[in-house]
């Protein structure tokens, strides 16, 4: 550990700002409030803040972050946007640097995020004990009161003088460089310094009731509780307990065009949970919809599903959304304690330790994450009223290289981005999608022409196992729209007839004119190696039907099979999927012999944006095919 | 591609919001490039009734506004209504809280009733927002619009998307700005309620939100009437705040308690 | 028998909805009216039951171009109601978003609104491509006003800091300074401008007649903010005298009330001001009222438009003082007045851009509002802008009947209405 005068830190905190090269950026007072902003001058910076407004996650995930320009004409002109600006934040308490890291594991793990990276290769961290300890923190129950790596400095503010810990070799050279008469601190600056920092953490405590390693079992337990119905009635719904948490980190990407209606940006920006529109499809479904729905899953996300994925509670005890909240009903001292009262016997997890460092260094990234690749329409054909069907070539002249069941985002630069299930069996250079006109990614795509350009990013998500399918007896069963994506394995199984056993195939739709397919299904019909039935809901005045008249479920009564012997792949909209799986359970099918394909908001595609989660899972990344096994205790999964 | 024809139209407002399009400075130059602007009183003069879009400023308070609406409504493909005068009646819908023919008397009191009466002019009935005559394809909400808000509007329409007018509350934009919270200072906000795109302008100031640009589409109206009492607003100081800018759902409420009895 | 009929329906190139009624038989006008049909939204109605602290917030809202200063009037009369005195801060602070006001509305009329009169053009958008020079160069001014009322109150049309007692947020030093460079900047640019209109200031048609001018005055300066009510004809009054002033009447073919004083009729606004007030504006502006040949008293109404002109280049250097003196003082973040509400009248006089402005509220001990009174300056014009008419329009009778409409037109531009302040365009129909 070194030491320094106070004046002699003001001085190097000076000669940093005067670095026109670096961006340095420290906490300042805003009112009787405290920011992190730029530094102007050393004696801007107040060491002894208790808490900022919001965390420094806004400098590795700006609320608005230009990630890539484009130009409109020009068939298809993307370019990623930069910040390459060397930049310093000083005065990070410890538990925002815990964040950080946590935002590492998350960001940097698979599909290592780009525009992250770059932000955080480029940024070095001086952090600052805790003076003074806000109102609402709990740090001290959540042990984040001090960290022993994930900064570069670490100071410890002690009056006239300022014990500075050296974490990294960067942070060494940044003293070297730019601080003078730097000392070694003596036995008791260092005693010093680990007193201050105990008696805050032992200040910021505030009678949580049950430790962290304890928020898995209790929030299990209590997910049906009453509680969460309780503190929902008071929640406005505003967002801002996800915007000022330095844990939370969704977010959604939007087009803007500028009134030259030729130059744009594609932005991303913070987006949150308990936002009423967060979990909203194109077709305008809302996923959860009521409010005690998202105020508990927030919790979850935190206390369950992110210590299941990533191994850490995703809360450090800032107290920033319980200061923050209006109706005073985010704190997550009082939510846990209010839980605790009813629950006993509560059990304790494994705490797994972060190590960040690691993560920046050996993250690789394989391609931007964000960053579309042009592609070509190769044909264009009306299908009904509402959906138009796609071939497509990747430019680079390469196959999408997809498995039946995934799925790509397709970009209509200045319109959006838009996640369409993949139609055709993966086979020769160019992939099918059949696309549903529901908003203006998919409108602008209707008008559209062959040898007009798209994005593609993808393709992602888990598709049927085709290698588990092999030498079964498998009962198809598509709804609608849902036709689309079970096509892509309908074709592979078609094609490679002779790996399969029985193979039936039962779609409904609600009127003949949705039929999509036309000429496969007339194929399929008359097809000797397969069993094919189709149904309509019902048959309006003036169209014409020859197939069955009913909900899909009757075609099911209609097949021979032995359900113990047989995988179903259901896919289909919520109200259809239902009622089959139901219907097929009834039958004695065993819950991992049916095969069902969920809907979500997909955004991202790679499980970042938080947009498609049932619970804990990502749609995006665990499904969207699922095994009816993996997800039917999911509560949010057939709501 | 043939550029969309555009006419600004007003009716009973104060033309802060086509003066917001002015105010565009040099972008204007750029707007004149996307669209042919026919008509703009204030502005030009010269006229035409050929438009594609309609952009119509300004509260309906008059059988004759009414016909003129429903006229620029026959000739527009898109109508949109701009501001909070179109979108919802703005500070001119408190007047339907008394009887017209009361607020008739406080202004033109002291005149000769011959000259009122019968006078098409002063035929006023109680204010209606654009919607409440014609169809409306797009809301541009807000006391004055934000002028970067039109531009993208403008940008949509012509593109053919949807405008991309928020439906979230206030707070959002406000927490990503680090504003201070007004209620921390001890002030009453609307944000909490009120639909954002305005870039929280009014908070960003330290002065209270105020509900111009109406609720979001799903207001949580009991959360945020119990902060307010927990705060220490009476029952009626919340109601004042209502009245300001947003008397149209109180109007409406009113409406659905009556059917109810 | 030779007919002349004039009906200019909602005439454009102004704020709000007007119309131009004549109508000529041998050479004798039976009727020559002119008529305000902008919809009446009642504000003297809907103030009642406010609390004070609305008040500015809902009274901004009577016009889009001077909302500042109308919260400003609004907050005086709220202030001299309950007895609440602001610091010399707040005053110099009001001040400069005054100025800011003056000169984003004059520049918007004169640049946008008569200068295509000045080169027979529409509307400004043909001059973006004959005269980019001169446009550009307009849209700087326009810009430059409006960034400055946006520092002093947050937003130029319907003003967020402004409030009883002070504001809710303030500029930094470092945002004045800033500010007073760009204002030093601007001069050059204004030169330019005002060079331009006078090279084709003979493209303004010759006309005067004598009537009594109606502003605030004061010994301390060009009064804007504060002052007396000074007459050409009376010599000066107390604020709250405004009533007999300002004497209000109904008429039929108008939703805005007409005013008159001593004579038939009376004009306010920059021409007012200047026949008032010309020895105590700023340097640069006395050097241009010289170059224009302008000195009071003038009855040309056409030159309110250069006396608007004249205002700009003021409010640009009186600005510019005023920022000296607050960073002279060095500003105090919260300097704002605390006070206790209680019952009251109180009367609030303002000069915005077009003139004279009156808010007049009487307050209950909860600070609610029961009674307003609002006198706006275009109603005071309407009154005259008639008579100006009944003495111009024979004079024109020779002329085509494009000419007459005109220069009917441009008279009525001259006077800068605002009439959604007070209350629309009719079809033009001709009939000879």
């Amino acid at each position: 550990m070194k030491i320094i005068t106070k004046k002699e830190f003001l001085v190097f905190v000076d000669a940093l700002i005067e670095d026109e090269s670096i961006d340095i950026e420290g906490v300042k007072a805003k009112g009787e409030k405290f920011v992190f902003g730029s530094l102007e001058s050393a004696d801007e910076l107040q060491l002894d803040y208790d808490v900022t407004i919001l965390p420094p996650k806004k400098y590795f995930l700006p609320q608005y972050e230009t990630m890539m320009t484009f130009d409109l004409s020009k068939p298809f002109d993307v370019e990623r946007v930069e910040d390459p600006k060397p930049r310093i934040i000083i005065g990070v308490h410890p538990y925002d640097i815990v964040a950080i890291k946590q935002m590492d594991t998350y960001f940097l793990d698979t599909h290592v995020d780009d525009s992250y990276l770059q932000r955080r290769k480029n940024t070095l961290i001086i952090g600052s004990s805790v003076l003074n300890v806000a109102e609402k923190a709990f740090f001290g129950d959540m042990r984040t009161g001090s960290v022993d790596s994930g900064y570069d400095l670490m100071l410890t503010d002690m009056g006239d003088k300022i014990a500075i810990d050296i974490g990294t070799e960067a942070g060494e050279k940044l003293l070297n460089n730019y601080a003078r008469s730097v000392q070694e601190a003596t036995p008791n600056d260092i005693q010093k310094v680990r007193t201050i920092i105990e008696n805050t953490s032992a200040k910021a405590k505030r009678g949580l009731l049950v430790k962290p390693q304890g928020w898995h079992d209790l929030l299990e337990k209590n997910y049906d509780s009453d509680v969460w119905k309780s503190q929902a009635e008071k929640c406005l719904g505003c967002g801002t307990c996800t915007l000022v948490c330095p844990t939370c980190f969704c977010y959604d990407i939007n087009d803007e065009v500028d009134l030259n209606l030729t130059t744009g940006k594609r932005i991303r920006t913070w987006d949150g949970c308990l936002l009423r529109n967060f979990t909203k499809v194109g077709s305008g479904e809302i996923f959860r919809e009521r409010m005690e729905d998202r105020y508990r899953h927030r919790y979850n996300r935190k206390g369950r599903y992110l210590p299941d994925m990533l191994g850490f509670v995703a809360c450090v005890g800032c107290g920033r959304c319980s200061s923050q909240c209006v109706p005073d009903i985010a704190d997550p001292v009082n939510l846990i304690n209010k839980l605790a009262e009813t629950s006993q016997s509560i059990k304790k997890s494994e705490a797994t330790p972060l190590t960040a460092e690691d993560k920046i260094v050996s993250a690789t990234v394989e391609e931007p994450l964000h960053v579309p690749r042009p592609a070509t329409l190769k044909r264009v054909e009306k299908l009904t009223e509402l959906e138009t069907f796609f071939e497509i070539e990747l430019d680079d002249g390469l196959p999408l290289g997809h498995q039946p069941g995934q799925f790509v985002e397709i970009s209509v630069m200045g319109f959006g981005e838009a996640p369409i299930s993949v139609s055709s069996a993966p086979n020769g250079n160019t992939f099918e999608l059949v696309v549903r006109r529901v908003g203006d990614v998919t409108s602008k795509l209707h008008a559209m022409k062959p040898g007009d350009k798209v994005g593609i990013r993808g393709p992602f998500g888990k598709g049927f196992d085709v290698e588990a399918l092999k030498g079964k007896t498998l009962l198809f069963i598509g709804g609608g729209l849902g036709i689309v994506p079970m096509r892509s394995l309908i074709n592979y199984v078609l094609n490679n007839r002779q790996s399969f056993a029985e193979v039936t195939i039962l779609y409904g739709c609600k009127k003949p004119c949705e039929l999509l397919f036309k000429e496969e299904v007339a194929e399929w019909e008359t097809r000797e190696d397969i069993q094919f039935m189709r149904s309509v809901d019902k048959c309006p005045e003036g169209e014409s039907w020859d197939g069955e008249v009913g909900v899909i479920t009757c075609l099911i009564l209609k097949v021979k099979f032995d359900p113990k012997d047989t995988i179903a792949i259901v896919v289909g909209p919520p109200i259809m999927y239902r009622f089959v799986i139901r219907d097929l359970i009834n039958l004695g099918m065993p819950d991992e012999n049916i095969i069902v394909s969920l809907e979500r908001r997909m955004k991202c595609g790679v499980g970042k944006c938080g947009h498609c989660q049932i619970n804990g899972i990502y749609v995006c990344k665990d499904g969207p095919v699922f095994s009816y096994k993996d997800v039917k205790d999911l509560p949010e999964a057939f709501t | 591609m043939k550029k969309p024809k555009v006419a600004f139209f007003d009716f009973a407002s104060c033309e802060g919001c086509q003066l917001q399009i002015a105010n565009l400075e040099e972008a204007i130059i750029d707007v004149t490039k996307i669209v042919d602007i026919v008509s703009f009183r204030e502005v030009m003069k010269e006229h035409s009734d050929e438009y594609d879009i309609a952009v119509v400023e300004g509260s309906i308070m008059r059988p004759m506004d009414e016909e003129r609406l429903k006229k620029i409504r026959a000739n527009a493909k898109i109508l949109v209504a701009l501001g909070a005068c179109a979108c919802m009646g703005s500070v001119q819908r408190m007047l339907n809280q008394w009887p017209m023919q009361e607020s008739k008397d406080i202004v033109y009191g002291e005149g000769d009733p011959k000259d009122i009466e019968d006078n098409p002019y002063f035929a006023n009935f109680h204010t209606k927002a654009l919607d409440e005559v014609v169809k409306v394809d797009a809301f541009i909400p807000g006391c004055p619009i934000n002028r970067d808000e039109f531009a993208r509007v403008l940008v949509a329409l012509v593109q053919g998307k949807k405008p991309p007018i928020p439906d979230y509350p206030l707070c959002v934009e406000c927490k990503k700005k680090e504003n201070v919270c007004l209620f921390e200072l001890g002030k009453f906000c609307m944000g909490p309620v009120t639909r954002a795109g305005c870039d929280a302008i009014c908070p960003t100031y330290g002065s209270e939100c105020e509900g111009c640009r109406g609720f979001v589409s799903h207001p949580e109206e009991n959360a945020y009437a119990e902060v307010l009492e927990k705060y220490g607003l009476t029952v009626e100081e919340i109601l004042q705040r209502k009245t300001m800018f947003t008397y149209r759902y109180v109007e409406k409420a009113k409406k659905e308690a009556k059917k109810d009895e | 028998m030779s007919k002349i009929n004039i009906a200019v329906k909602h005439l454009t190139r102004i704020e709000g909805h007007g119309n131009i009624v004549l109508n000529v038989k041998d050479s004798t006008i039976e009727k020559i009216q002119w008529q305000v049909s902008e919809a009446p939204r009642m504000f003297e109605s809907f103030l009642r039951g406010r609390p004070h602290h609305q008040m500015s917030h809902i009274t901004s809202r009577i016009c889009g171009i001077c909302s500042i200063g109308h919260a400003l009037c609004s907050l005086k009369a709220t202030e001299a109601a309950m007895g609440i005195k602001v610091s010399e801060q707040t005053i110099l602070l009001r001040k400069i978003a005054l100025h800011g006001e003056n000169m984003q509305s004059h520049i918007l009329h004169v640049g946008y609104l008569v200068a295509p009169d000045l080169f027979r053009a529409g509307s400004v958008f043909p001059m973006i491509e004959t005269h980019t020079h001169t446009v550009l160069k307009i849209i700087k001014l326009h810009r430059l006003a409006n960034e400055m009322s946006d520092l002093m109150c947050g937003r130029t049309t319907h003003p967020i800091t402004l409030m009883p007692g002070g504001f809710t947020a303030i500029p930094s030093e470092k945002q004045l300074k800033d500010l007073k460079q760009r204002l030093i900047d601007i001069i050059p640019v204004c030169d330019d401008v005002i060079q331009t209109v006078l090279d084709n200031a003979h493209m303004l048609p010759d006309f005067s007649r004598e009537t009594e001018y109606i502003a605030l005055t004061t010994d301390e300066e060009y009064a804007l903010y504060d002052g007396v009510i000074g007459s050409t004809d009376t010599g000066r009054h107390p604020i709250e005298e405004y009533e007999s002033i300002a004497n209000e009447f109904v008429v039929p073919h108008s939703t805005a009330k007409f005013t008159k004083h001593a004579r038939e009729s009376y004009m306010v606004g920059a021409l007012a001001r200047f026949n008032l007030n010309s020895d105590k504006l700023t340097s640069l502006a006395k050097k241009w009222a010289k170059k224009f040949g302008l000195k009071a008293i003038n009855y040309d109404p056409f030159m309110n438009n250069v006396a608007q002109l004249l205002e700009y280049i003021h409010c640009v250097e009186d600005s510019i003082a005023l920022i000296d003196k607050l960073l002279d003082k060095g500003l105090k973040k919260n300097d704002n007045t605390k006070y206790k509400v209680r019952a009251g009248r109180g009367i609030g006089g303002v000069e915005v851009p077009r003139g004279i402005l009156f808010h007049d509220y009487t307050y209950n001990n909860e600070g609610i509002c029961t009674k307003a009174n609002l006198v706006i300056p275009t109603n005071q014009n309407h009154n005259n802008i008639t008579k100006d008419m009944e003495i111009f329009a024979p004079m024109l009778l020779n002329k085509s009947e494009k000419e007459i409409e005109l220069n009917l037109e441009m008279l009525v531009r001259a006077y800068d209405p605002c009439i959604s302040c007070s209350t629309h365009y009719l079809k033009v129909e001709f009939k000879r």
